[in-house]
């Protein structure tokens, strides 16, 4: 029991920070599918990072974890700037240019990380073996009955990201960067008549949500998968989109969702090992978020509110 | 500079506007292609060669027993069969407006359907047998699609959104049975279809060289053309383009959205189902489990690199199949990584989908010029930072 909490927090949570990327971009009015690119390039610039850090660092130094952060949110933030040339500047589809970004992205590191690899140690393998992170546990909270499951065997990087998410919360909604962020989706021509420039902004957004993409895409390569390979590209971003819009584009309700995944996820996994069935049929529960998101999204989707300029390039001579 | 830059435009605005694009978008995949070769220290123009080697286009230097340049040819053909078929299925959804990413979905669904029911039973000749395979082909792949489109109009779910979660059900589901009950266990996949019931004929010897026959090829010319067809001529292609130009607009003129949409996404998983079973049962003859074929990816570059044209599409499908084909003989010839391939498609992705936007700087270009010139030749053109732009786009 206190495994499923254990797992299902450690897969809930970089979820949510990709989600909450999501939701910036989608609140600035720029539809972004993208997600999924973004964190496997992140992840590739952290993993990429990590490898050429830890002769130098030694392995098994935790304080790599931190930098290879750093690195996949700036590598992250980095990549979305060609979601944002698509889409702000050329004026494409939004939908198109995410398809096509995520696209790329699977290419663009697959033949990258053969060519570091190649470059560092002479082997053309398609992956970058990574440390997997310390684990600690809060003193007084994992005692306690039924939920001390989910502060055993934290992550160091689950704090993190429960910190950013607040902050995040606190800049999306109590600030004036953010009130023009969600106007921007809502109406771009009230924000360009009150002096602000949405072209910024947008831009913004968009660079926001590369940098949590890819903080999300190494938290999970550290934790859930333990290199850095193609199968980092497993649809975590499109069920952080999905999250996103069961959560109605709204940052609580979007934690909910996470948590409801990451639940789902480990709580399948260990009802499959407890009823002894072979290892063949963990495909089936492997199936199970998927199945649920489709599930949740056909009871939640009929009354979401989008926001309303998602989507459309912004054209200052349009009223 | 400047008159070149109009010529460009001129011809950017002009009948054959998406053709241009299409050219101009593969010029500029082959001139980044090439410096990131000449990066890496090797020669692009060697590298484009052997490309085309890889294809049967050139002939190699030396061949092995029983293969020549016809080999090579009807491989990519082989190839090339279907992802024509996944790319009309992409447009025949995106006319509509709906992006069907769930094509490798489809497909494999499809062609598992088809293997497990026709490809493993030797009861059957194959003139029963190759029919029934593409009728599977186009029944499951278009229920699969009409699911999608239930869905979208019913409960609102993008289809985005939808066909990505399908895909990955179907790559576990497909995935858990072919590990429990079809598994070959020497090389790990699905055991192998019967000759009977494979659309591709192999082993036919022409002079003294082994071919494989793509009997796919046919197929999927003809639904080019049917697609074509039905864009062009039919009111049920009308409207399918109306929806997708303006849903509120084809409402009120009285098209059934609902009904609209529901048919263009099963025709559209109909046409990809058609793919699985020409890429499951011909290209290859196994499925490798738990893993969704690339080609329902590539098929969205193809569609858009052909600009939505059916037709069109024929063509796209040859230019990226060039390179993910030639890619196995260029990476042995060469040294280069095979990635490379679906690097250059992902580039090719990235000019195309700029299209409108050169459209819309070749208009403006085009405007000014028609400007300048009526307020006649005394006054200098401006050099506007726009022209500029036009030119390096």
């Amino acid at each position: 029991m206190n495994k499923v909490f254990t797992d299902g927090l450690s897969f809930a949570l970089p979820l949510l920070i990709m989600a909450v990327g999501a939701l910036y971009s989608e609140k600035s009015g720029v539809t972004n599918l993208a997600i999924e690119g973004f964190q496997g390039v992140g992840a590739f610039f952290g993993a990429l990072a990590a490898t050429l850090l830890a002769p130098l660092m030694g392995n098994g130094n935790q304080m790599i974890i931190y930098i290879a952060i750093l690195c996949a949110a700036v590598g992250g933030a980095l990549f979305s700037c060609i979601h944002g040339l698509l889409c702000i500047r050329f004026r494409a589809n939004q939908v198109i240019s995410g398809v096509v970004i995520n696209i790329l992205s699977v290419a663009l590191t697959a033949f990258f990380t053969s060519a570091a690899n190649t470059a560092i140690n002479g082997t053309a393998s398609n992956k970058f073996v990574l440390d997997v992170s310390a684990r600690f546990s809060i003193p007084l909270l994992s005692q306690i009955p039924w939920i001390g499951g989910l502060f055993t065997n934290m992550y160091p990087f689950e704090i993190i990201i429960i910190v950013l998410v607040i902050i995040l919360w606190y800049l999306l909604n109590r600030t004036r960067f953010g009130m023009r962020l969600r106007a921007c989706g809502e109406n771009p021509q009230a924000v360009d008549a009150a002096g602000a420039n949405v072209i910024r902004i947008r831009w913004a957004a968009v660079m926001i949500s590369g940098a949590l993409s890819g903080i999300g895409g190494i938290c999970f390569a550290y934790s859930l998968i333990g290199n850095f390979s193609p199968s980092i590209y497993q649809g975590f971003g499109y069920l952080a989109i999905a999250a996103m819009i069961f959560g109605n584009w709204s940052i609580g309700p979007t934690t909910l969702a996470c948590l409801v995944f990451g639940l789902a996820k480990s709580g399948g996994l260990q009802l499959c090992i407890a009823a002894g069935l072979p290892s063949n049929y963990t495909d089936l529960f492997l199936m199970l978020p998927y199945v649920l998101t489709l599930l949740l999204l056909v009871f939640f989707s009929k009354k979401n509110h989008p926001p309303k300029a998602a989507g459309e390039p912004w054209d200052k001579s349009k009223r | 500079m400047k008159k070149k830059n109009i010529f460009l435009a001129r011809r950017l605005t002009g009948r054959y506007a998406s053709l241009w694009v299409s050219v101009i978008a593969i010029l500029l995949t082959i001139v980044t292609a090439s410096i990131l070769l000449l990066i890496m220290g090797k020669n692009p123009l060697t590298a484009f060669a052997s490309f085309l080697q890889g294809c049967g286009f050139l002939a190699k230097e030396n061949y092995g027993g029983g293969s020549g340049q016809l080999t090579d040819m009807l491989d990519f053909l082989n190839y090339l069969t279907p992802l024509i078929l996944a790319s009309l299925a992409f447009i025949t959804a995106f006319k509509a407006g709906l992006f069907n990413i769930g094509i490798s979905g489809q497909m494999l669904l499809a062609g598992f359907t088809a293997t497990v029911l026709v490809g493993y039973n030797k009861a059957l000749s194959p003139f029963i047998a190759k029919p029934l395979v593409l009728l599977i082909g186009l029944i499951v792949g278009g229920l699969t699609g009409v699911l999608v489109g239930y869905l979208k109009y019913r409960f609102n779910i993008h289809e985005v959104v939808s066909t990505i979660m399908i895909n990955y059900i179907i790559s576990y589901l497909t995935g858990f049975f072919i590990n429990n009950y079809h598994v070959d266990m020497m090389t790990r996949n699905s055991k192998v279809c019967t000759p009977e019931a494979r659309l591709t004929l192999t082993n036919v010897m022409i002079g003294d060289m082994k071919c494989k026959i793509p009997l796919g090829l046919i197929i999927a010319i003809l639904i080019a053309l049917l697609v074509s067809f039905l864009f062009r001529k039919t009111v049920l292609g009308f409207e399918i383009k109306a929806v997708g130009q303006n849903r509120r607009c084809s409402e009120y003129s009285g098209i059934r959205v609902s009904r609209t949409i529901l048919i263009s996404m099963g025709l559209s998983g109909a046409i990809a189902g058609l793919a699985g079973v020409a890429y499951y049962l011909g290209y290859t003859n196994t499925i490798i489990p738990k893993s969704l074929p690339s080609m329902g990816y590539d098929s969205i570059s193809v569609a858009l690199l052909g600009s939505g044209s059916p037709i069109g599409s024929i063509f796209a499908a040859a230019v990226v199949s060039v390179f993910q084909q030639g890619s196995n003989y260029m990476s042995s010839s060469l040294g280069v990584a095979k990635e490379i391939a679906s690097l250059i498609t992902g580039i090719l992705l990235l000019f195309a989908s700029c299209g409108n936007y050169m459209k819309y700087l070749a208009g403006r270009t085009m405007q000014q010029t028609s400007e300048i010139a009526s307020q006649g030749s005394s006054r200098t053109a401006p050099a506007s930072p726009e022209s500029k732009e036009a030119k390096t786009k």
